[in-house]
């Protein structure tokens, strides 16, 4: 095309935008010049002025229609057109407010929800991981074949072997997380304890950060401990505690007793294991660390494969590695398996489910809300027949009718869409609570409206202005001309293949609901089978917190003890724990004070021990859970007991050893006898004296997913042995206290907080509302998730009633002189009832068995996100199924009745 | 007044461009000089010869201006452009090439 006559094709569609009038003006110029030839040219052939004006008129045509399809020439029309229709629209969509409403809050909601759901998606899954090589970063954790389900970290054993043998592997590092305590310092800053993790030095260089002020640690030099002991710590920790001092580097801090050099800060954004990690500290691992035994899975793997190796590569690599380890260490690794997991999904892994079941769910909204704004839209195109009947006849052409409709649709969904994005902003600010403040997933904090999200909402809105407008648009200017103008009232006006648009819509939309309904009530279920357990604990007025002393004071190692590490314990850490209970004891206010050496309910780390049944002549131990508590720690939290009676000032070091088990425990080992006095011995090693049953206490569920309650053995923190084998030598120097009291928690606090420095300002209070937060801490993320599919699945169900409503009342009013005819007949109002509920039964039967092949499809997608609960449990599908139906037909009702209120004497005669 | 057949699609605006080939015109002249020309054979109605001539300046192959007939009455007067010329010329090609092969069909078929 050469420039000239693009530049005149330009100039004439500005004139047609701009100055369309004058154009209009010479069009009609130009069409009375012809006419006036043609009458020239008549008159010349002999007719007399006025026969020929008439003959000219005659032959010429309508010069409205000319002028109408010369001005069609112009392609700027559709501008024209455009407002006019959107300017129609408006007045359309004013005259009827609630339908608007519904119609545009329906739609906000499902395209805002969309937006949002896709947002975190996309920052949880196709955003890159700020590391280096991310796509070869892979966690490897272990599994008991028996349940592959729960997966742990790696022992020192398993790390080491991957480290050696491995084969597709570049780098590998392990981490440790734990509370770090810096002492207090001379110049007057407080001890505080926080979050840290020791390190293989490395792992930083394997993911590819730098530090953001001095060094990572030496591979070589920090591993061995060959330097002065460093850390690094984070730009909080540095901010917060260090005031940002610029000279930070090389300054001296205590931390857990030992004196640490400084040797770098990491910039505020780096994250993981955790976006609350203070400092990291080298792990030092001695040479010969795998050949010694040790229990503990504690180790969290991180590893680069090497460039081109794959996932299943590495997989069938370790799987290797895992087999050899079962033939050389049968007794600490047969039955174990090895996952390899892409960095991604490891961190986050857990959301993807959760995530994709929101994002369906809300897709299926918005087919919804659109079929739902589909359905009326036809029911208005069958009303406006004869309006659209007279526009054709006036000479608008189909196209020009049907971008008339879909202008509706179009401002429908603009402003569902611009709503939407109000949607949306609330959304992701509430997605992010709903999967919890994430421990390890650093990016979902930080996602929040961006231009992609704009650009998802503006594609969601123009999709759903066809989805929701095309299909009327089409079907209503298609219509019969002549049968649509001769028709003599609206009321006789029917229009079959719009009914049978309109059913269908209404199954798929039942359908669809039901799906949503039959998601939403299996997880309720879950959930409320989860929150309903009985905790056996009352822990209102109740104020928790952590107190403990770190093994390293304590502990040595002397040796082992089958596989595992044999500790002398000396000082015994029981004194120091025994100080902060007398005082807490004194505090004013209390009205009974206990503790216990881990969080007693929904814990993420539970300590176990292995029990022998002496009295039984068994051999073999049982793994059960295990707790030290203090006396009276069961009168504290008021957890009942079913017989026998508390720790209490009778079960002194010196005293006969005791222990109280769960209910669980009782069942388990003494089916049907009494457990008191059973005797039991806890397998910790060479002193640990044999301990009576002194009670059965109700079951307090330790984990936080488990309705079966598994069984519990507590023993009192005094009856302790001075040497100990086995895997938790940390539960000796800790205690999570908890106090009863009267009035204000927050005095009792500070009283507390003040009262345990006197005794030892190094070591404060930490984690304030232990039992709170361990009792709420999964309820909260999966409660707002299930509340969000809740909410999904009931909006769902209220556009469905909506839409059927919309349907039978529809039904009802183009019927109205059938029905008033039929009542002159003689009908009863039997009969009636059938007509209406004939065109409603179908649909709804259909959407119900249509939904429910759905459901068990979609709920595939749900499955491992259910506790106790199958996937296809029959009684959610039948109840759901039973609540939309109830729905539905409550939706009809009020049509119905409106069709036995039909006055044959007053329709017929108003005909 | 006997119906003339109808034109074939894109037929008329080739005859509109050959009849501006010539001289500007207004679309009453143009109408005339195609059934003079065509020995009053073709009869453009003027339902499609306005919006034809519309649909033509909008693309650029010709363009309008305002001039005095010779009776000095004031009339929309449309000429090729240097495009339409152009234009003309590949249409007439192809129109040539399209009859012909319609004749050779005709004679052989």
């Amino acid at each position: 095309m050469t420039i000239a006559r693009l530049l005149r094709i330009v100039r004439q569609r500005l004139r047609s935008l701009l100055r369309k009038e004058k154009l209009d003006a010479q069009l009609d110029e130009e069409l009375a010049f012809h006419l006036e030839q043609l009458t020239n040219e008549k008159v010349a052939s002999g007719l007399s002025v006025e026969e020929a004006r008439r003959a000219a008129r005659l032959e010429f045509g309508n010069p409205l229609i000319v002028a109408e399809r010369s001005r069609d020439q112009r392609r700027m029309n559709w501008i024209h057109d455009l407002r006019q229709d959107l300017r129609y629209g408006l007045v359309m969509l004013r005259r009827s407010p609630g339908f608007t409403l519904v119609a545009m809050t329906s739609l906000a909601l499902a395209i805002g929800g969309n937006a949002a759901v896709l947002g975190a998606l996309d920052a949880v899954f196709v955003e890159r991981l700020p590391f280096a090589h991310a796509d070869r970063l892979v966690i490897i954790r272990t599994f008991a074949f028996d349940n592959p389900r729960q997966t742990d970290g790696a022992s020192i054993l398993e790390f080491t072997a991957w480290k050696e043998r491995a084969r597709t592997l570049e780098a590998i590092g392990a981490s440790l997380s734990g509370q770090r305590l810096f002492h207090a310092e001379p110049d007057g800053m407080a001890a505080e304890s926080m979050p840290g993790l020791s390190v293989t030095p490395g792992l930083f260089a394997m993911f590819g950060v730098a530090p953001l002020k001095g060094r990572l640690f030496d591979p070589i030099q920090d591993a061995s401990g060959g330097r002065a002991l460093g850390v690094i710590i984070s730009h909080r920790l540095w901010r917060q505690r260090f005031g940002g001092a610029s000279d930070i580097l090389g300054r001296r801090v205590r931390i857990d007793g030992a004196s640490r050099r400084i040797v770098g800060v990491m910039p505020p954004d780096f994250r993981y294991q955790g976006d609350d990690v203070a400092c990291w500290i080298p792990m030092i691992l001695l040479p010969n660390a795998a050949r010694q035994p040790g229990a503990g899975r504690w180790f969290v793997v991180a590893a680069r494969l090497k460039p081109g190796v794959t996932i299943a590569q590495a997989q069938a690599d370790l799987d290797e590695i895992a087999a050899g380890l079962a033939r050389e260490s049968p007794d600490r690794q047969k039955g174990r398996g090895v996952r390899v997991q892409p960095l991604r999904d490891a961190l986050y892994g857990w959301t993807k489910a959760p995530l994709l079941t929101l994002q369906a769910s809300v897709a299926l909204l918005l087919l919804i809300a659109c079929t739902n704004v589909a359905g009326v839209f036809l029911a208005r195109g069958t009303v406006r027949r004869r309006e659209i009947a007279l526009r054709t006849a006036l000479g608008a052409g189909r196209g020009r009718i049907v971008r008339q409709l879909l202008a509706e649709s179009v401002l429908l969904s603009a402003a569902g869409g611009l709503l939407g994005l109000l949607v949306a902003w609330c959304a992701l600010a509430a997605l992010t609570t709903v999967l919890g403040p994430p421990p390890a997933a650093p990016r979902i904090a930080t996602i929040g409206l961006d231009l992609r999200i704009l650009a998802v909402t503006a594609l969601l809105s123009v999709l759903t202005a066809f989805a929701s407008g095309l299909a009327p648009a089409l079907a209503t200017g298609k219509l019969d001309l002549a049968s649509a103008l001769n028709a003599s009232a609206p009321a006789s006006g029917t229009h079959p293949s719009g009914h049978r648009r309109r059913s269908l819509l209404v199954a798929a939309q039942i359908a669809l609901a039901l799906v949503l309904l039959v998601a939403a009530g299996l997880l309720s279920k879950s959930f409320m089978r989860l929150a309903g357990r009985e905790i056996n604990m009352d822990t209102k007025g109740v104020l928790s917190f952590e107190y403990g002393i770190p093994a390293a004071s304590y502990a040595k190692q002397v040796g082992y003890v089958g596989v595992y590490p044999h500790f002398a314990i000396d000082p015994s850490p029981s004194g120091a724990i025994d100080r902060v209970f007398d005082r807490l004891r004194q505090l004013p206010g209390t009205l009974s004070v206990a503790g216990i050496s881990y969080p007693p309910v929904n814990s993420l780390v539970l300590p176990t021990a292995n029990v022998v049944l002496h009295d039984r002549g068994e051999g073999h131990a049982h793994q059960v859970a295990y707790f030290l508590v203090t006396p009276n720690f069961f009168s504290t939290v008021r957890t009942p007991f079913v017989r026998g009676r508390d720790f209490d000032a009778r079960d002194a070091a010196s005293a006969p050893w005791v222990a109280v088990v769960n209910e669980s425990m009782a069942r388990r080992f003494w089916p049907g006898e009494e457990a008191i006095g059973h005797r039991v011995r806890l397998d910790n090693g060479p002193d640990e004296r044999e301990r009576a049953v002194i009670g059965v206490v109700r079951n307090i569920p330790t984990r936080s997913n488990q309705i079966e309650p598994e069984p519990v053995i507590y023993a009192s923190y005094l009856q302790q042995p001075s040497r100990y084998a086995g895997g938790w030598i940390g539960m000796f120097g800790q205690m999570t206290f908890v106090v009863r009291h009267a009035g204000d928690s927050a005095a009792v606090l500070s009283s507390a907080r003040r009262a345990v420095s006197e005794i030892d300002p190094s070591r404060p209070i930490v984690s304030v509302g232990t039992i709170e937060r361990h009792l709420t801490a999964n309820r909260r993320e999966s409660r707002n998730y299930v509340f969000a599919l809740a909410a999904f699945a009931l909006t769902a169900t209220l556009l469905s009633a909506i839409g059927i409503y919309g349907v039978t009342a529809h039904a009802v009013n183009e019927r109205t002189r059938e029905i008033a005819v039929r009542r002159a007949f003689g009908a009863g109002k039997r009969e009636i009832v059938t007509l209406v509920g004939r065109r409603v039964l179908a649909p709804i039967l259909t959407g119900l068995i249509l939904g429910l092949a759905g459901a068990l499809a979609f709920t595939r997608l749900i499955a491992t996100q259910l506790w106790n609960v199958t996937r296809t449990d029959p009684a959610t599908y039948a109840g759901m199924s039973l609540l939309l139906a109830s729905v539905a037909l409550l939706a009809c009702v009020a049509p119905t009745r409106r069709a036995l209120a039909v006055d044959p004497t007053i329709v017929l005669r108003s005909e | 007044m006997p119906k003339p057949s109808d034109l074939l699609q894109g037929t008329l605006d080739l005859l509109i461009l050959k009849t501006l080939a010539r001289e500007p015109l207004h679309g009453w002249g143009i109408a005339k000089r195609i059934e003079q020309l065509s020995g009053d054979e073709l009869s453009v109605g003027q339902g499609s010869l306005y919006p034809a001539l519309h649909r033509l300046e909008h693309q650029g192959w010709i363009t309008a201006s305002w001039k005095n007939t010779d009776l000095g009455r004031n009339a929309k007067f449309y000429g090729l452009t240097r495009e339409g010329r152009q234009q003309l010329e590949r249409e007439l090609e192809s129109w040539n090439r399209l009859s012909s092969a319609v004749g050779l069909l005709l004679k052989r078929a």
